[in-house]
């Protein structure tokens, strides 16, 4: 065992894996907004039903999910370049981390879309009637009545999927990007210790992805608490003006 | 006043409004009865495009707009002058009673929030409920749902305010009070289609009753004329299962 493994390095190596923790991060970082954002667009288009990008949005998403996340980022690395490459568009000195990403923020995108999807059609189409019938436009229904009820039942599942997310950024060392994975590839070459490497990887991942789930409870239960303590904005002190108002008109009465 | 000309609506071959005419005075009261799947509340559906009709026009006030051919900017002019309350309530379960009834202010209307609110306060102690400002849906009885939804629907100050079976999911013991609210609404001069199957209510509120059947108008009249002079056999067989 002590041939194979040995505690000295993992003290050794500990320090240096963990500073691609970043990297790692920010790929998470990136592809969820970006994924958030793509991901809201591709579900409102389903929903609405707008032709073509409807159906567009349709195989997007099956492809998208029925191919290997690797495959995506080698169509994003060396397909894309060269398709640009042909009307003169000329990307491929760009940096590593923006193709991986874009690949990322693509497949979530995905992922996120159904999420999404389910959890606005989850809400109940009188709300959507209810709105529309004061008058509010249809903007203003996603934005004050479908999405906040939407990302209520949406939230737990938002979680798992960067949970997930977390994991798959495992793979972006095949294009040699220096995450926490390619920093244990390439001290596995330096120190000829590999075992030690792929221990530390795995701890950081069960620590992060553990810290995340707990996160991901505490604000999902504090989305569910009593919301008094939440509506600390304009509201209240609007209330209470208009309230203020109307002693007032009262004594004078 | 409101002038609805010749609105027929189908669902697939199942036509369920067929041509009916409908004027409607300012600050009129209008009762529709009508036995289930009669169009009643199609009717009113259609009035403010949640269901887009068929055919036929619809003028309220300066808008004068055609069912079918009516783009949404059209569809929110014609909204943003009527105002719903439905037969589930459909508050916004999101938001709090106060919250509920200013929305379309703040939000559809752009008042200032302080404007909305105190005329929020105003109207949900009107129905009653100035103590339950706080409470979300959840927290209040149907009736209380159907205050607040009812509020909701006069904070707008529409040209006319269509109740869709207001309290046809409610308790017994909670619809007086809904049509109790209702009543002191009508007296205020309010302009009202209502489609109950509380005949007595119907009787009581109403400047006018309409009886449709199958898409169509069968009679209309004053309340006495319709319930005591009626005319048409088929209104006839229809009251008859209600009088007691």
């Amino acid at each position: 065992m002590n041939e194979f493994f040995k505690w000295e390095y993992v003290i050794t190596l500990f320090p240096k894996v963990l500073s691609a923790l970043p990297t790692t991060l920010f790929i998470v970082l990136f592809a969820t907004l970006i994924g958030s954002f793509l991901g809201l667009i591709i579900a409102y288009c389903r929903i609405e039903r707008i032709p073509i990008v409807n159906q567009i949005s349709a195989v997007y998403v099956s492809f998208i999910r029925g191919t290997p996340i690797l495959v995506q980022m080698f169509i994003v690395f060396y397909g894309v370049p060269s398709l640009l490459g042909v009307i003169g568009i000329d990307i491929s000195n760009w940096n590593k981390l923006y193709f991986i990403y874009i690949t990322y923020g693509i497949n979530t995108s995905a992922y996120f879309s159904e999420i999404f999807r389910s959890a606005i059609s989850s809400v109940p189409a009188s709300q959507y009637e209810a709105a529309a019938s004061i008058g509010l436009t249809k903007w203003q229904t996603y934005r004050r009545t479908l999405i906040p009820q939407a990302g209520k039942i949406a939230f737990p599942n938002l979680g798992v999927s960067i949970v997930n997310l977390l994991q798959n950024t495992s793979l972006a060392f095949s294009l040699g990007v220096l995450d926490i994975m390619g920093k244990v590839q390439t001290l596995g070459a330096l120190y000829y210790r590999v075992l030690e490497g792929y221990f530390i990887a795995a701890i950081i991942f069960i620590v992060l992805s553990i810290s995340l789930e707990k996160l991901f409870n505490m604000l999902e239960k504090r989305m569910h608490a009593p919301k008094r303590s939440r509506q600390v904005t304009m509201q209240p002190l609007a209330l209470e003006r208009a309230e203020a108002a109307m002693t007032v008109q009262k004594s004078i009465k | 006043m409101i002038e609805i000309k010749d609105i027929s609506k189908s669902f697939g071959k199942n036509a369920i409004l067929k041509g009916m005419n409908v004027t409607i005075e300012k600050g009129e009261v209008v009762v529709i009865l009508g036995p289930s799947g009669s169009g009643k509340s199609t009717f009113l559906r259609c009035i403010n495009f949640l269901e887009r009709a068929d055919a036929g026009e619809i003028s309220i006030g300066q808008t004068k707009v055609e069912f079918k051919k009516a783009k949404s900017k059209e569809i929110l002019a014609v909204r943003r002058k009527t105002a719903m309350v439905f037969q589930q309530y459909d508050l916004f379960l999101h938001k709090s009673a106060i919250e509920n009834v200013v929305e379309g202010l703040i939000i559809a209307r752009k008042e200032p929030k302080e404007e909305a609110y105190k005329k929020g306060l105003e109207l949900l102690s009107k129905v009653g409920l100035k103590d339950k400002r706080d409470a979300y849906p959840h927290q209040l009885s149907g009736g209380q749902q159907q205050r607040v939804g009812i509020a909701r629907a006069l904070a707008l100050n529409p040209e006319v305010i269509l109740f869709d079976e207001p309290t046809s999911a409610l308790d017994p013991e909670l619809v007086g009070e809904t049509l109790d609210v209702i009543k002191h609404v009508a007296q205020t001069g309010v302009t009202m289609i209502i489609v109950t199957h509380e005949m007595s209510f119907a009787y009581e509120i109403a400047d006018r009753v309409i009886f449709m059947e199958d898409g169509v108008i069968v009679e209309q009249g004053s309340p006495e004329e319709l319930f005591e002079q009626t005319k048409e056999e088929r209104t006839k067989q229809f009251l008859a299962r209600f009088s007691r």
